[in-house]
């Protein structure tokens, strides 16, 4: 018996088969064999390496962790593919984000693509962390778990520089700063503020900033409403698939794929900085974050990413 | 090729009293060693005394080795390291910094957590 070989031979290794990559694929990221270069953000040191000079708000992003997904109730719940995830996790403390980046340039102007397998997390009640009297919680009913409501935000973005530089964003707010349910796509309105704005006293944020915007009243929503699947508990992993679609060649957005919803976005502006930045010609930087709206923990995992352009 | 990640656990914090730092998974790991870089102090005679803690769940915690406990001592040097073996899935630091007059100790400091697989 014979049989057609595959149309894209690619596919046929199980690792990429889950994703739909663009002609060239630039970084698959599997986080059973170490973190790729994902590493926590950071902002602007001097020319010291004085750490007094990072930007408060960009001072504590937390480490990316290879994660097993360890929880206490059933111990190792591992990833969608292998052990190992790559997991984003904040503080316990209402506002605080962690962040991972990814260090690229661009060879060329087109349409980028990023996909991942994503599950998102409040951590689960201890006596210790005091979760389950934390802002955000409250009765369980055997169903939808009150730690659902204490996931704030999870969010996706670019820092690209082609001469302008600019953010593609989207962010899933789960719930609003008051731990009421949202389930809505966003997009900033303004640029993120930026260390050298801070250094010419344009801006300074505390600690906890929204450092993408940090003026609730410059996010807007896009697309639908959409459910995900937190599982009802802290301590199931569901892993959703996201590929969100951009092009660098019109500094925009196309579209945004979470499971079986596909979110136009060619209409979603990108706003850049009316400022040139030096030392970033071809910068092609994506970033993950987690925020938490309550004293609890909160993380992102990634099971694993692709990134792939048409260049 | 073995896998290696140097994690900041604590970035130029400024550490009074008793804390504990943020829980970290290390299941891959099988080797882990602390260190700490002193950055600056405040007070008569600061010094920082941790254990290292596992966990089975990130939640809840012992010591590892019957509380083997290091004093970080900034007269001793900038740079205090040590290893921990055996940990399981999960590291932190319990710790806190005292001196002789205690209420005014504080240590500047990074604490980085270095994995290898």
């Amino acid at each position: 018996m014979t049989t057609a070989p595959h149309p894209d031979p690619r596919l046929l290794d199980p690792k990429l088969a889950k994703f739909n990559p663009l002609r060239r694929v630039l970084a698959h990221d599997d986080f059973n064999t170490g973190t790729h270069g994902w590493i926590e953000l950071i902002g602007n040191h001097d020319q010291h390496g004085d750490l007094d000079t990072v930007d408060a708000h960009m001072s504590d992003f937390r480490p990316p962790q290879l994660s097993s997904c360890n929880f206490f109730d059933v111990g190792t719940h591992g990833a969608m593919s292998g052990t190992y995830a790559l997991k984003v996790a904040t503080r316990p403390v209402t506002g605080h984000t962690g962040v991972a980046i990814r260090r690229l340039t661009m060879s060329g102007r087109g349409r980028v693509q990023f996909e991942t397998y994503f599950a998102y997390k409040a951590e689960a009640a201890s006596a210790d962390n005091g979760a389950a009297g934390a802002a955000g919680g409250g009765r369980w009913d055997a169903n939808n778990h009150p730690s659902e409501q204490q996931f704030g935000a999870l969010t996706v973005a670019t820092d690209i520089c082609d001469g302008v530089r600019y953010h593609n964003v989207v962010r899933y707010q789960n719930t609003d700063l008051d731990h009421t349910v949202q389930h809505r796509w966003m997009y900033p309105t303004v640029p993120e503020p930026t260390p050298r704005e801070h250094f010419e006293g344009k801006v300074k944020l505390p600690r906890t900033a929204d450092f993408t915007a940090p003026d609730p009243a410059d996010w807007q929503q896009f697309g639908e409403r959409q459910e995900l699947c937190f599982n009802e508990v802290p301590t199931k992993v569901n892993w959703h698939y996201l590929r969100w679609v951009i092009d660098t060649s019109t500094r925009s957005n196309v579209e945004l794929q979470v499971n079986d919803v596909v979110h136009d976005m060619r209409d979603v502006p990108v706003p850049p900085y009316d400022e040139e930045y030096g030392s970033l010609q071809n910068l092609l930087n994506f970033y993950v974050s987690v925020r938490t709206h309550t004293d609890v923990r909160n993380f992102l995992y990634l099971d694993s990413v692709l990134i792939s352009v048409d260049w | 090729m073995r896998q290696s990640f140097t994690a900041v656990i604590e970035r130029n914090a400024t550490l009074t009293g008793e804390f504990t730092t943020e829980p970290y998974e290390a299941a891959w790991a099988r080797e882990a060693r602390w260190f700490v870089r002193v950055l600056d102090s405040a007070g008569h005679a600061p010094r920082m005394l941790v254990r290292t803690q596992i966990s089975p769940d990130g939640l809840h915690w012992c010591d590892l080795d019957a509380g083997t406990e290091q004093s970080v001592d900034p007269a001793e040097g900038p740079v205090h390291s040590w290893p921990a073996e055996g940990f399981g899935g999960w590291l932190r630091l319990r710790g806190t910094v005292v001196g002789e007059q205690s209420d005014a100790a504080s240590v500047k400091v990074l604490i980085y957590l270095a994995l290898k697989s």
